[in-house]
C-alpha cells in the first residue's frame, strides 16, 4: 500500500499546481465580460446554426472495434508482466487468443469498415 | 505441462472453425451463393454431431470442461435446433437479407458453440462465459432486419434485458464464490455444505445469491416473472432465430440451471432448508409460468406471439420435472427438452414458410390452408398437438414423465395445476388447427417450400412420431444423464 | 489511519459522483460524472490490493466505454430536453422502493460478513501478493486458461456484431460495384 502513497502525493501536487495557476491568473487578469465573448468562435463572423452537428457514424464503428482491441490489450498486460514465469505455454495460449482476434480484424477489413469514405 | 485432454473439445473447436470458414467463404465469394453457404452450415453441424459421437466422455481443463452424459445429451439438442433453424432460414436469406448472409449462419454457429461450452461447464466462470457466448450472437440475430422497426426493437430489448440479467446473474455467482471460496461447482457444493454446518445456517447472503442466480437464469429461460421480454422479442426477431431462441437458448438455460442448482446447490432444494429452499421458490414460479403463459396465449392473434406465450408455459412444465431433483426429474426434463426441440422447431419452421410465402404472421391468415397445402397443414397439426401433449405423439410421453417426476417428489398440487393448464393450452393449439381445416377457403395461399425446409419438417414429424411410439432409447439416455448428479 | 482517510475520500467521491450522474439533465455531464465515480472506485480497488482491477477500471471503463457513451450521445444528438420527461408517481415510488430494497439487502449482507466469529471459518487466507498483476496473470493463464480462450471468441462475436449492425448498407453496395 505504501508504494502507492507517492502516487497519491503526485496526484495532490498535480491538482494543486493547476488550482494554483488558476488562482494566480484570477489575480492578474482584467475582468471585463460581455455577451459576444460567449459565442462560438467563427473567425470573427457571426456563427450560423448550432454547434451540435450529426457525426459520421463511421466514427462509431471505429470506436466499437477500438473497445474490442482495448479489452484485448487488457489481457496482454498481465501476460507481458508475468511472461518470465509463464513460459512457452502462455506464449502459445496468447498466440491462439490473438489469432482469433486477428480473424476479426481481417473480417472488418474485408468488409470495408476500416476504409474512410 | 498438465494434461488438458484437448481431445474432448474437438467438436466445439471444429464448429467454431467452421463458423469462421462460413464467414470467410461468404466474404470471399461476395455473397453470390446463399444456398451453398446454408448447406455448408448444415453440413458443418452434422459433422460436429459425428465428432461429438467420436470424442466424448471425460474431464478436461481441471474440471472446467466436463464431457459427461448430461453435456452430450444437451449438445445433441443444441445441434438439432441449430440444424433446424438454419434449414428453415433459406428463403429468408434469399429474400430478406441481402447483406451479411455468411454472418447470419456464422452467428448461429457461434451461439451454438456457446451453448455447447455452457453445457460442459463445470465451473462458474466458464459457465458464465458460455452463457454470454450463447446470448450475444442472438442479440445481433434478433435485430437482423435492420430496416424493420419491430426487429430492431426486438434486438434492442433483448440486449438490454440480456445485459441486465447477466449483471444480476454475475452478482449472484460472485456471492456464491464469496461464500464458498471456489468457482468449481462440485467444490462449491462441498464448501457450502460445510459452511452451513459450521455456521448454523448461512442465512441471507446465500438466499440472495440463490434469488439473484435464479433471476439471472430465469430471464434467459423466460420464466415468469422474468418473461416480459419474450413475446416482443419472439415476434420481432427473424422466425428461425425465434425458434433457436425458444429451443436452443432455452435448453442452454435449462442445463445451466441444472449445473448450478441441482449440482452446486443440491443440498438446498428441500423444504427443510427454509428459507433457502429453492425447490419451493421454483415450484411457485413454475405454477405462475403455466397459468400466465397459457392464459395469455389464448388471446394472441399472431402465431409467433402465441408460440412465445406457449413456450413460457412449456418452461413451466419443464420446471415441474426440475424441482423434483431426482433421477426421474432430471431425466424427464432432458426428455421433455428433446421432444420440445422437434415440436417447437417444426411449428416455427411452418410459421417461417408461411411468412415467406404470404408475408403474414396472423393466425387468421392460416384459414383454409389445408385445402391448398395439405401436407404442411398436417405437419403443423402434428407439431401443435404434440406441444399440447396429445397421445400417441411424443409430447404426451414428455408431459407424462415430467408429471410423474413431480408426483414422485411430492409436488402433487403443482402437477394438478399443470394438468388443468394443459387442458387450457389445448384450446389455443386447436384453434390454429381449426383455422387450417375448418375455416372457409382462402384460395390465394399456395406454399412453396425449399428442399432444406422440407428436410426440417420431416425431421420434426419423424422425431415426434418415432419417439412418441418408442420413447425408450431416448428416455434411457436422458435418465442416464442423471448419473452426473449422483442420482 | 491514512488508509482510512483515503478510503472515505474516495468513497464519498464515488457515491457523490454517482448520485450527481443520475441527477443530471445533460447526458454529457452525466458521462463526465460517471468518469469521476469510476476513477474514485479504481482508488478503492487499489486500496483492496486489487491493483489490476483498478487499472482495468481506468483503462476499459474511463478509457474506452465512456468514450463510446460520448459517441452515442453525439451520434444521436441527445441533449437535455430529450431526457427526463415527466415521471409518473407510480414510477417514482417503485424506483424508491427498489432502491430501499437493494440497500437493505446490502446492509443485511454486510452485517453478516462483518461479524468476525461467524465468518472465522470462511475467510480464506489471502496470499502475500494477492491482486497483483503477476498473481492475476498466473491464475488467468494457468488455471483459467480455458475461460480465457473463450473470451477471445466472445470478442470476435463483438466485432462481427458491431460490423453487422453498425455498418450502413449503402456504402456496402458501393463496395460491391
Amino acid at each position: 500500500m505504501d508504494q502507492y502513497l507517492s502516487v497519491l502525493i503526485f496526484l495532490l501536487v498535480g491538482v494543486g499546481i493547476v488550482l494554483f495557476t488558476f488562482f494566480i491568473a484570477r489575480l492578474i487578469r482584467p475582468h471585463n465580460p460581455y455577451k459576444e465573448k460567449n459565442q462560438t468562435y467563427e473567425c470573427a463572423e457571426a456563427p450560423v446554426g448550432n454547434s451540435w452537428v450529426k457525426f459520421n457514424n463511421h466514427f462509431y464503428i471505429f470506436a466499437l472495434i477500438f473497445v474490442v482491441f482495448d479489452v484485448e490489450a487488457v489481457f496482454l498486460f498481465p501476460w507481458a508482466v508475468a511472461f518470465g514465469q509463464l513460459g512457452l505455454f502462455a506464449l502459445v495460449e496468447m498466440i491462439i487468443f490473438i489469432a482469433i482476434l486477428v480473424f476479426g480484424l481481417y473480417y472488418a477489413w474485408k468488409k470495408g469498415v476500416l476504409k474512410w469514405v | 505441462m498438465p494434461d488438458y485432454n484437448l481431445r474432448l473439445i474437438i467438436p466445439e473447436i471444429f464448429l467454431f472453425l467452421w463458423a469462421l470458414f462460413i464467414i470467410a467463404f461468404d466474404l470471399g465469394t461476395k455473397r453470390k451463393n446463399p444456398k451453398l453457404i446454408g448447406y455448408l452450415t448444415m453440413g458443418g453441424i452434422a459433422a460436429t454431431a459425428v465428432l461429438l459421437y467420436l470424442y466424448h466422455g471425460g474431464i478436461s481443463f481441471n474440471n472446467m470442461f466436463k464431457s459427461d452424459p448430461l453435456a452430450l445429451f444437451f449438445k445433441v439438442i443444441f445441434l438439432g435446433s441449430a440444424f433446424m433453424a438454419v434449414g428453415s432460414s433459406f428463403d429468408i436469406i434469399a429474400q430478406k437479407i441481402k447483406n451479411h448472409r455468411g454472418e447470419f449462419f456464422g452467428l448461429v454457429l457461434f451461439s451454438t458453440v456457446g451453448m455447447m461450452f455452457l453445457a460442459s461447464a463445470g465451473e462458474l466462470i466458464s459457465l458464465y462465459i458460455g452463457l454470454e457466448l450463447t446470448t450475444i450472437p442472438l442479440f445481433i440475430l434478433a435485430a437482423y432486419y435492420k430496416d424493420d422497426r419491430i426487429s430492431v426493437e426486438a434486438g434492442l430489448k433483448y440486449l438490454v434485458i440480456g445485459a441486465f440479467s447477466s449483471a444480476i446473474l454475475l452478482y449472484g455467482l460472485s456471492l456464491l464464490y464469496g461464500l464458498s471460496g471456489t468457482t468449481d461447482i462440485v467444490m462449491m457444493k462441498i464448501n457450502l455444505a460445510l459452511l452451513y454446518l459450521n455456521t448454523n445456517g448461512i442465512g441471507w447472503a446465500l438466499l440472495m445469491a440463490i434469488v439473484m442466480v435464479l433471476a439471472g437464469i430465469g430471464f434467459k429461460l423466460a420464466l415468469v416473472p422474468f418473461h416480459m421480454w419474450a413475446p416482443d422479442v419472439y415476434q420481432g426477431a427473424p422466425t428461425p432465430i425465434t425458434a433457436l431462441l425458444s429451443v436452443g437458448s432455452k435448453a442452454a438455460g435449462v442445463v445451466a440451471f441444472m449445473r448450478i442448482f441441482i449440482d452446486g446447490l443440491y443440498g438446498f432444494a428441500d423444504a427443510v432448508m427454509f428459507p433457502l429452499d429453492w425447490g419451493n421458490i421454483v415450484a411457485v414460479l413454475a405454477a405462475a409460468a403455466m397459468i400466465l403463459g397459457n392464459i395469455s396465449a389464448l388471446r394472441q392473434k399472431n402465431i409467433k406471439r402465441m408460440l412465445a406465450y406457449s413456450s413460457i408455459a412449456q418452461i413451466g412444465y419443464v420446471m415441474v420435472g426440475m424441482v423434483a431433483v431426482s433421477e426421474l426429474g432430471v431425466g424427464s426434463v432432458g426428455y421433455y427438452m428433446f421432444i420440445y426441440l422437434f415440436a417447437n422447431m417444426g411449428a416455427f419452421a411452418v410459421a417461417t414458410i408461411f411468412n415467406d410465402n404470404t408475408g403474414s404472421d396472423s393466425i387468421a391468415s392460416y384459414a383454409g390452408l389445408s385445402k391448398s397445402s395439405p401436407m404442411i397443414s398436417a405437419f403443423m397439426a402434428i407439431f401443435l398437438l404434440s406441444l399440447a401433449g396429445i397421445p400417441p405423439l411424443a409430447g404426451f410421453a414428455a408431459k407424462f414423465f415430467v408429471f410423474a417426476a413431480g408426483i414422485q417428489a411430492g409436488y402433487t398440487w403443482l402437477v394438478i395445476l399443470a394438468l388443468l393448464t394443459a387442458v387450457v393450452s389445448l384450446y389455443y393449439y386447436a384453434n390454429v388447427i381449426k383455422m387450417m381445416y375448418f375455416a372457409p377457403d382462402n384460395p390465394t395461399i399456395k406454399l412453396n417450400t425449399p428442399l432444406s425446409a422440407n428436410i426440417v419438417l420431416i425431421i420434426g414429424v419423424a422425431g415426434l412420431i418415432i419417439f412418441g411410439v418408442y420413447p425408450e432409447p431416448i428416455l434411457n439416455f436422458a435418465l442416464d444423464t442423471a448419473r452426473v448428479f449422483g442420482f | 489511519m491514512l488508509d482510512l482517510i483515503i478510503f472515505y475520500f474516495a468513497a464519498v467521491i464515488a457515491v457523490g459522483a454517482a448520485v450527481m450522474m443520475i441527477m443530471q439533465r445533460n447526458p454529457v455531464a452525466s458521462v463526465l460524472y460517471l468518469v469521476v465515480s469510476l476513477v474514485a472506485q479504481a482508488i478503492l480497488y487499489v486500496q483492496l490490493n486489487a491493483l489490476f482491477v483498478g487499472a482495468l477500471l481506468i483503462i476499459i471503463y474511463t478509457g474506452a466505454i465512456l468514450v463510446l457513451f460520448l459517441f452515442v450521445i453525439m451520434l444521436l444528438n441527445l441533449r437535455g430536453e430529450h431526457f427526463g420527461g415527466k415521471q409518473s408517481r407510480m414510477g417514482r415510488a417503485s424506483k424508491i422502493a427498489i432502491t430501499v430494497i437493494l440497500f437493505a439487502e446490502m446492509v443485511a449482507i454486510f452485517k453478516q460478513v462483518a461479524i468476525p466469529e461467524r465468518i472465522g471459518t470462511q475467510a480464506a487466507a489471502v496470499a502475500e501478493d494477492f491482486g497483483s498483476v503477476e498473481m492475476v496473470a498466473s491464475h488467468l493463464f494457468k488455471e483459467y486458461l480455458y475461460p480465457f480462450e473463450l473470451t477471445s471468441i466472445l470478442l470476435l462475436v463483438a466485432i462481427v456484431g458491431a460490423v453487422v449492425l453498425a455498418k450502413r448498407d449503402k456504402t456496402e453496395k458501393m463496395e460491391d460495384a
